[in-house]
């Protein structure tokens, strides 16, 4: 099963580049707009049987054994940020990489904290501020009681770094 | 005899995350709140706000035995740079992604919808 995962992940890591270009369709402009849109294409996504979930028996649990922490988390994101960023200056091929790096650092982090039956996503956001403004929003459709977040944002003279980690418990 | 119900209870649901539904839900939702507008800053939390419920309410409304994570960034043109990534731990069979990005003169918009199979 680890053996089938790690094919996959290759699989979905190999696809990952060129997919999102072929997934990236240019839309009509309407009025001055462009849009783009991209996500991940699976190698397996048009079988239909590849899509089915696998059939899982019933737990007959009621609620997570251990939940997510959130402070926990918080202090790990403001580690890992402040660790990688401070002193540093916003380049784009660096920050491009410095993304991706800190997304993987802090999905390992997470993935240590070893909480059973919780899914992840972790967004990172790295820009450059040259005084413009911005706002970053999220809205969440899940279980309160069991799902939460955790973000942290950190600043230097050159550049922001907003990392934010969602858990949600997978019933 | 358990696992051969379950398996057609999921045959009947339409399994997986679509992405071109979600797409065009996103894309309504911004061009219908910024459409032509300039960044202006007593607006935006507002327009953020009202993005993400759109989205939402039209996602929800599909029936999908889904929960969501909306994320919404909207930022001034102003020369200035931004990278931005996301990782997932997650089953990749039945969970899915889809990010739009959308900007017109004045303004990007990046929106994000992550979904999680229950």
């Amino acid at each position: 099963m680890s053996d089938k995962e790690k094919q996959q992940r290759k699989e979905k890591r190999v696809v990952k580049v060129p997919s999102n270009g072929r997934g990236k369709d240019t839309t009509g402009r309407t009025k001055d707009s462009i849009s783009t849109v991209s996500y991940i294409d699976e190698l397996g996504h048009h079988d239909d049987n590849a899509r089915l979930a696998p059939t899982m028996e019933n737990t007959y649990q009621m609620g997570p054994y251990k939940r997510f922490p959130a402070k926990a988390a918080t202090d790990i994101l403001k580690d890992v940020l402040t660790s990688y960023l401070q002193e540093e200056k916003y380049e784009v091929e660096w920050s491009q990489k410095m993304t991706k790096t800190l997304c993987e650092v802090i999905r390992a982090r997470m993935k240590e904290l070893m909480i059973p039956r919780y899914k992840i996503v972790i967004l990172v956001h790295i820009g450059q501020l040259t005084g413009q403004s911005m706002q970053i929003s999220s809205r969440c459709l899940w279980d309160a009681s069991n799902d939460t977040f955790a973000s942290y944002s950190f600043k230097n003279s050159s550049l922001f770094g907003l990392a934010t980690v969602y858990a949600v418990y997978f019933e | 005899m358990l696992l051969e119900r379950e398996i057609t209870s999921w045959k009947r649901h339409k399994a997986g995350f679509v992405v071109e539904d979600v797409s065009t839900i996103i894309k309504e939702s911004v061009e219908a709140t910024i459409g032509g507008n300039a960044y202006q800053h007593n607006r935006v939390n507002q327009w953020t706000t009202s993005i993400v419920e759109q989205c939402l309410s039209q996602l929800s409304k599909l029936g999908k035995p889904f929960k969501y994570i909306i994320t919404c960034v909207i930022m001034q043109k102003n020369g200035a740079g931004m990278q931005t990534a996301s990782t997932c731990f997650w089953d990749n069979s039945t969970d899915g992604s889809c990010t739009v990005r959308w900007e017109n003169k004045f303004v990007y918009c990046i929106v994000s919808v992550f979904g999680l199979a229950i």
